[in-house]
């Protein structure tokens, strides 16, 4: 009985509409109702503080409607209430793609991906300083982010964004926030293979070179220098990995 | 370190954690956490909780390990949480006695168990699940609800009763709770609470809640608490003794000199009630 009765209650707190028998099965339908509501605005409110700007961008009916769709699978998997707009997240991409304009996808997984990183795990602790000999720990709060239209740059334009490809990290600073930084291809590919950790950080650093074709020459040392006491500054970069 | 959990706590929340935490009002005696917002997570939370720990004992509330539900608990998490509150060095857990999911879906809200056997079995059982898993005390608490599960209002209480005598458990007293039932329901909060073993409570929740247009009463923490459920609160706090109270705020969170005030008029009422609980 609790079995039936708990599926009853997911029915009308989740599907599309409910259904006048579930309702009527469960008994005082109209206070079944609060709950649906109650559900539903808890679920509504986490994925619209998340994703204030793709909301705003789809346009609340078009918006409203997907987030119907996304529940009416049964509700959320994830017992995080932070997890859930990335669960809406995946559901409602591959929907948008024919028919939202692109720049909108783009803003949707700028958005997630600030999300993500702003509630991510804690660091990991290194085992010692970074080394070129070791192999690197990244911290847990940074993402890397291919994108087509410069979606980072807020406020968003009446008429949307023109394109323009590029590369952010995105990772925590000391206030908590999600910062994006623009990456170039081939500083990319190093912090990915870094936050893979299956190579030394020289392993990594000739790998990139040879498949973007660069000497590794006093320009390229003083770069990747740069690049490595920024990242390290910034937090993205914490040392060597155990 | 496990420090004394007593006097008048508050729910430490996103909202009102900076203020609370810069302020370190010397009235506020210890915190309550929900652990599903800071377990795997980083960042502010993580900084609060440590900032928190500093000068407060901290106790956690759960939000997702309902104890009404059919499917088996997930392991990972059970084993995180056990961990969490093992590091933290959390002297007992609480969950809600209600259904928090179905078919491996979360609702993320609190939807009231069916007052019978079969849900009490049910509870009582996970309870011990969890509490073996944790290895510390588990309380459950009692929950609001807006359907009616039984002609006689007070069946709530028995149906408590029975899952903490099934499972020889704790209970986090609501008392807001009770009484948003008892409006709801149309019976006597104090009757209620005189089923309840006094013996068997850890812990009291007290909070507001929301009156709607139709009158149905609404268990939001984002209202002041009102007269009623301070008196509520002396009643049981007088059957109890004293044991920690924790002031509820989770929506529309003022300033924090508002909840102080709260904070100071649970104050009161928790020096008298013990006292004449003392004397009695």
């Amino acid at each position: 009985m609790l079995g039936e009765r708990s599926r009853l209650i997911q029915r009308v707190c989740f599907d599309i509409e409910p259904s006048e028998a579930d309702l009527e099965t469960l008994g005082s339908p109209e206070r079944w109702l609060v709950y649906r509501d109650l559900v539903r605005t808890r679920l509504v409110g986490v994925v619209d503080a998340a994703l204030p700007r793709s909301k705003a961008a789809i346009g609340e009916p078009r918006f409203a409607s997907t987030v119907a769709a996304w529940l009416s699978t049964g509700g959320s998997k994830t017992r995080y209430f932070r997890h859930v707009p990335n669960e809406l997240v995946d559901f409602a991409l591959p929907l948008w793609t024919d028919d939202v304009a692109p720049w909108v996808l783009d803003l949707a997984r700028y958005e997630i991906a600030s999300w993500s990183v702003r509630h991510a795990a804690s660091n990991l602790t290194p085992a010692g300083e970074f080394t070129f000999d070791t192999r690197p720990l990244v911290g847990s709060a940074v993402r890397v982010l291919r994108l087509e239209y410069p979606v980072h740059e807020g406020p968003t334009p009446e008429d949307g964004y023109g394109p323009s490809p590029h590369t952010l990290c995105l990772y925590r600073n000391d206030k908590h926030r999600a910062v994006p930084k623009i990456l170039n291809p081939l500083a990319a590919d190093l912090l990915e293979a870094w936050q893979r950790g299956d190579q030394t950080v020289a392993e990594s650093v000739q790998q990139a070179a040879n498949s973007h074709g660069v000497d590794i020459g006093p320009a390229f040392v003083e770069k990747l220098s740069t690049l490595i006491a920024d990242f390290i500054t910034d937090g993205i970069l914490l040392g060597r990995r155990a | 370190m496990n420090r004394e959990v007593s006097g008048i706590g508050i729910g430490l929340r996103y909202d009102l954690a900076s203020e609370l935490l810069e302020r370190r009002p010397e009235t506020v005696s210890w915190v309550e956490i929900h652990p599903e917002n800071y377990v795997d997570r980083g960042g502010r939370y993580e900084e609060m909780l440590e900032l928190a720990r500093r000068d407060w004992p901290v106790i956690t509330h759960g939000l997702s390990s309902c104890l009404g539900a059919l499917e088996p608990f997930d392991p990972t998490y059970l084993g995180q949480l056990g961990a969490f509150l093992s590091e933290f060095d959390i002297p007992w857990h609480s969950e809600h006695l209600c259904l928090g999911g179905a078919g491996e879906r979360f609702f993320h809200d609190l939807i009231p168990l069916p007052f019978t056997e079969e849900a009490a079995k049910v509870a009582a059982t996970r309870l011990m699940e969890v509490r073996d898993a944790i290895d510390r005390p588990l309380a459950l608490e009692n929950v609001s609800y807006y359907v009616p599960q039984s002609s006689d209002g007070l069946a709530e209480a028995d149906f408590v009763v029975e899952v903490l005598e099934r499972a020889d458990a704790k209970l986090l007293l609501d008392v807001n709770n009770i009484f948003v039932n008892s409006k709801n329901f149309d019976f006597d909060p104090k009757k209620y609470i005189d089923r309840i073993p006094a013996e068997r409570v850890v812990q009291i929740h007290v909070a507001g809640h929301h009156v709607r247009d139709d009158g149905l009463r609404i268990d939001t923490h984002g209202e002041p608490v009102p007269s009623e459920v301070y008196d509520l609160l002396d009643y049981a706090l007088r059957k109890t003794g004293p044991v920690p109270v924790l002031l509820e705020r989770d929506n529309n969170i003022p300033a924090l000199d508002e909840l102080l005030r709260e904070v100071d008029e649970l104050t009161d009422i928790y020096r008298s009630a013990t006292e004449a609980h003392d004397v009695g």
